[in-house]
């Protein structure tokens, strides 16, 4: 190989980096787009290999390698995780910027508006990274910025704003598992949504003899961010005969979307709503917690499945 | 280069389990090795009846299979130096059964270690030979490795724990290999032959494995040594004095001058550090062996003495150990830590030696290099922090690395200790083997006629590893 550098002055700062990154794979387990698809090209070590790619001229810049590193939520778990300390997130949006440039824009995880887009404007005060503009004519998404938390989606009335690429986090593909869970397990009684910082406390890739999933009381769905959680997607286990509904988000400062305090808005609005309709509002709760505390997210989930037990079915 | 016929791949697997586009198998051409090269395609089998499918479209058709875990191998196990199918196992990944009655489990390859443990806690046994890359190791992975970790010293390597397994051979045939009862005198125990032979004899789609009560009891110490010789002279006498630790960890003074730098833990810089542990259930019998080490760590003048049983303490004592491999990445912005010589065992009387031999090695041809390891079993660790840009720094590197296996062999060590052979060991593999060559051969021959299962690996690996294969760094000329 020789090192060649050009076109990609951005990704070119991080050549050492990309080079020292000793490829151990420890990202895999933290990343929701490779536990989706479990392929090893969606992981963030693959996308710090095709970058090292691109820059030593090893591969082209082509639409296929660009939809990697377009496909990110910036959870940012793979740098909490690197053993390298290397800023993954960071090499990806510069690696955003020099493709941009080449004319390649993913599609990847950028979030999208359709042209059912009222202009009302809402997603651009509601984007926490500016990634949204209005060019006069349409709303536009930079994907340099964009790092798909999916909020935009979910304040706009008229549904226009969207996520091609949900790697498993869209809210139909949400209620779809979580119907199909509560439908096929005995013992199924409670949904957990967490973000993806909740660092769930499950097996991470593989799965268990029949017999021994058959008990399960509950399941845990990963919506990337509180900010992505709303009504529709909260109430959908309850028409699925579900006990309860947990949701897990950052504590309060920790969210770098601002997702939790939405999250915790419209868990309060719903809980109004269980009071009104004579249901104990704490079948649905939100807990919040520290960035990779297994032990604590577990004890929440025990004390909450203790607590509906108590309860039994909604009748 | 063969033409692949992607329509007979995409009718066993499906469409969605293959891919042929160049920057998904720039991405499938590594591992956790200085290693690079292209297959031809990636696919995904779900089920032992498409590896067979596979196998046979592959050997009719003469094209290289290399089958794949998590792709953490840091010697370039995976890395398919002659094209060929990358066989990515990971769909394969049920735990078939817990069996408590007769002590075995068995788990499609694909599981990952710590998903296997975790499922396995809830009985109160585990799976011990957990390298420290359990948390994406896949056990097929780990079984062509014949990975260990930590607790291997007393509680030994994969090779100990596989009871039986079946694996899909060249031809596409499948075969049961060992058994499911914890011992068998029949035959040539072809599963242990298995086990280790990173993927060259046969694909892995079931292993039976025994497990081990989970301890009561842990306790873990701490001993610091003015002299490398001091604790070398340590570990041989704990390991003589008929104790079994459940770990004993060296440290060397480079490693903790490494995490000192860079996660400011402001450990004592001394010469060399042990870490040792009990386990056990019974109190009274962890003490016994506590107490054990430690009057051994005095006698060799050890200092600065500390134990545990608390898992606070205890995760405090091993924090420098723990957090050594990430330092030793983030040791210096221009320097690479690559795995060359990394996992060489020796005597267990010739570790200080080892360790001073490494220093004195890695001074002589400017490089940086560190000594560390699982000395309970006579394993050495080693890291070479280098600008892997600069020819100069891999020829530096080529001498230095010789020079270490030289000394390995002197001292009737071995090439590698848990990390396996692939391509960046194959070469001192080669030479301390000399005599058995032929033997593996007629064994690959054997299983392997058409030579399709991961060739060019261990005794196939070209000589001269560093100009004869891609690295997947970018050298200036």
């Amino acid at each position: 190989m020789n090192t060649e550098i050009m076109k990609f002055k951005h990704l070119e700062k991080w050549q050492s980096t990309l080079a020292n990154c000793i490829r151990c794979g420890y990202c895999f387990e933290h990343c929701p787009l490779y536990k989706h698809t479990g392929w090893e090209t969606d992981a963030p070590r693959a996308k710090i290999i095709t970058a090292f790619g691109l820059l030593s001229k090893e591969i082209e810049p082509t639409r296929a390698a660009a939809h990697k590193l377009f496909s990110c939520f910036y959870c940012k778990r793979c740098e909490a995780a690197c053993s390298s300390g290397v800023l993954l997130t960071e090499i990806f949006t510069d690696a955003k910027k020099d493709l941009l440039e080449l004319g390649l824009c993913g599609p990847g995880t950028t979030s999208t508006t359709r042209t059912s887009c009222a202009k009302c404007l809402v997603c651009l005060a509601a984007c926490p990274h500016e990634a949204r503009s209005f060019d006069g004519k349409n709303i536009v998404t930079d994907p340099s910025r964009c790092q798909a938390c999916g909020i935009c989606i979910e304040v706009c009335p008229a549904g226009a704003a969207t996520i091609e690429n949900t790697f498993g986090t869209g809210r139909n593909e949400l209620i779809d598992k979580a119907a199909d869970f509560l439908a096929s397990h005995k013992a199924a009684k409670a949904i957990v949504f967490a973000c993806n910082w909740s660092y769930f406390p499950e097996l991470q890739a593989s799965t268990l003899p029949e017999s021994e999933m058959t008990d399960k009381q509950y399941k845990i769905l990963v919506n990337m961010c509180g900010g992505r959680l709303e009504p529709q997607l909260l109430m959908a286990p309850f028409l699925n005969n579900a006990w309860g509904v947990l949701a897990a988000c950052c504590p309060d400062d920790d969210c770098q979307h601002g997702g939790n305090l939405r999250a915790r808005k419209i868990i309060a609005n719903l809980k109004n709503t269980f009071k009104t309709l004579e249901i104990d509002p704490d079948r649905i709760q939100m807990v919040q917690i520290p960035a990779g505390d297994k032990t604590l997210f577990q004890a929440e989930i025990d004390t909450f499945i203790a607590r509906i037990n108590t309860m039994g079915p909604i009748r | 280069m063969k033409t692949i016929d992607q329509t007979v791949l995409k009718n066993i697997v499906g469409e969605n389990n293959i891919k042929t586009d160049p920057s998904d198998l720039y991405a499938y051409g590594s591992d956790a090795s200085v290693h690079h090269a292209f297959p031809w395609a990636v696919v995904r089998p779900e089920n032992t009846a498409q590896v067979q499918e596979i196998l046979k479209y592959a050997n009719q058709n003469l094209i290289p299979v290399i089958p794949r875990g998590s792709g953490s191998g840091m010697c370039g196990q995976t890395v398919p130096i002659h094209g060929g199918i990358v066989l990515d196992m990971k769909r394969m990944n049920k735990i078939l059964e817990i069996n408590l009655a007769d002590v075995y489990c068995r788990v499609q390859p694909g599981v990952i270690d710590d998903d296997l443990n975790l499922a396995l806690k809830q009985y109160g046994v585990f799976y011990p030979p957990t390298p420290a890359s359990s948390r994406i190791a896949t056990i097929g992975g780990e079984i062509s490795n014949n990975a260990s970790g930590v607790r291997s010293v007393k509680y030994g390597a994969t090779r100990d724990a596989v009871l039986g397994m079946k694996v899909v051979l060249a031809n596409g045939d499948l075969v049961t290999l060992g058994t499911r009862t914890r011992v068998e005198a029949s035959g040539y125990q072809l599963h242990k032959l298995m086990v280790g032979s990173e993927g060259t004899l046969g694909v892995i789609v079931e292993a039976t494995l025994s497990f081990v009560p989970l301890p009561e009891f842990r306790c873990m110490g701490i001993a610091n040594f003015d002299s490398l010789q001091d604790a070398g002279e340590t570990i041989g006498d704990i390991m003589a004095s008929g104790t079994i630790p459940s770990m004993l960890e060296l440290v060397d003074s480079v490693a903790i001058k490494a995490v000192n730098k860079t996660m400011n833990l402001g450990l004592k810089e001394v010469a060399a550090a042990l870490i040792f542990e009990a386990d056990g259930m019974v109190r009274e019998a962890v003490d016994y062996e506590i107490n054990k080490m430690t009057a051994i760590c005095k006698k060799h003048r050890g200092k600065d003495i500390r134990s545990s049983y608390d898992s606070k303490e205890r995760a405090k004592i091993f924090l420098g150990r723990k957090k050594l491999f990430p330092a030793l990445s983030k040791y210096d912005d221009n320097l690479a830590s690559t795995s060359l010589a990394d996992d060489m065992a020796v005597p267990y009387s010739k570790m200080a030696e080892m360790a001073g031999k490494i220093h004195e090695i890695a001074d002589r041809h400017n490089i940086v290099m560190t000594a560390y390891g699982h000395c309970g079993s006579g394993c050495m660790h080693t890291k070479i922090l280098m600008d892997t840009r600069r020819k100069d720094q891999w020829a530096s590197a080529k001498k230095a690395i010789t020079e270490v296996y030289e000394f390995v062999r002197s001292v009737n060590g071995t090439t590698s200790a848990e990390h396996g052979i692939g391509l960046s060991k194959a070469q001192a593999f080669k030479i301390e083997k000399s005599d058995s060559l032929n033997m593996l051969a007629a064994i690959k021959t054997a299983l392997d006629p058409n030579n399709i299962l991961n060739p060019g690996k261990i005794s196939q690996a070209p000589e001269n590893w560093v100009t004869a294969t891609n690295l997947r760094y970018s050298v200036n000329s």
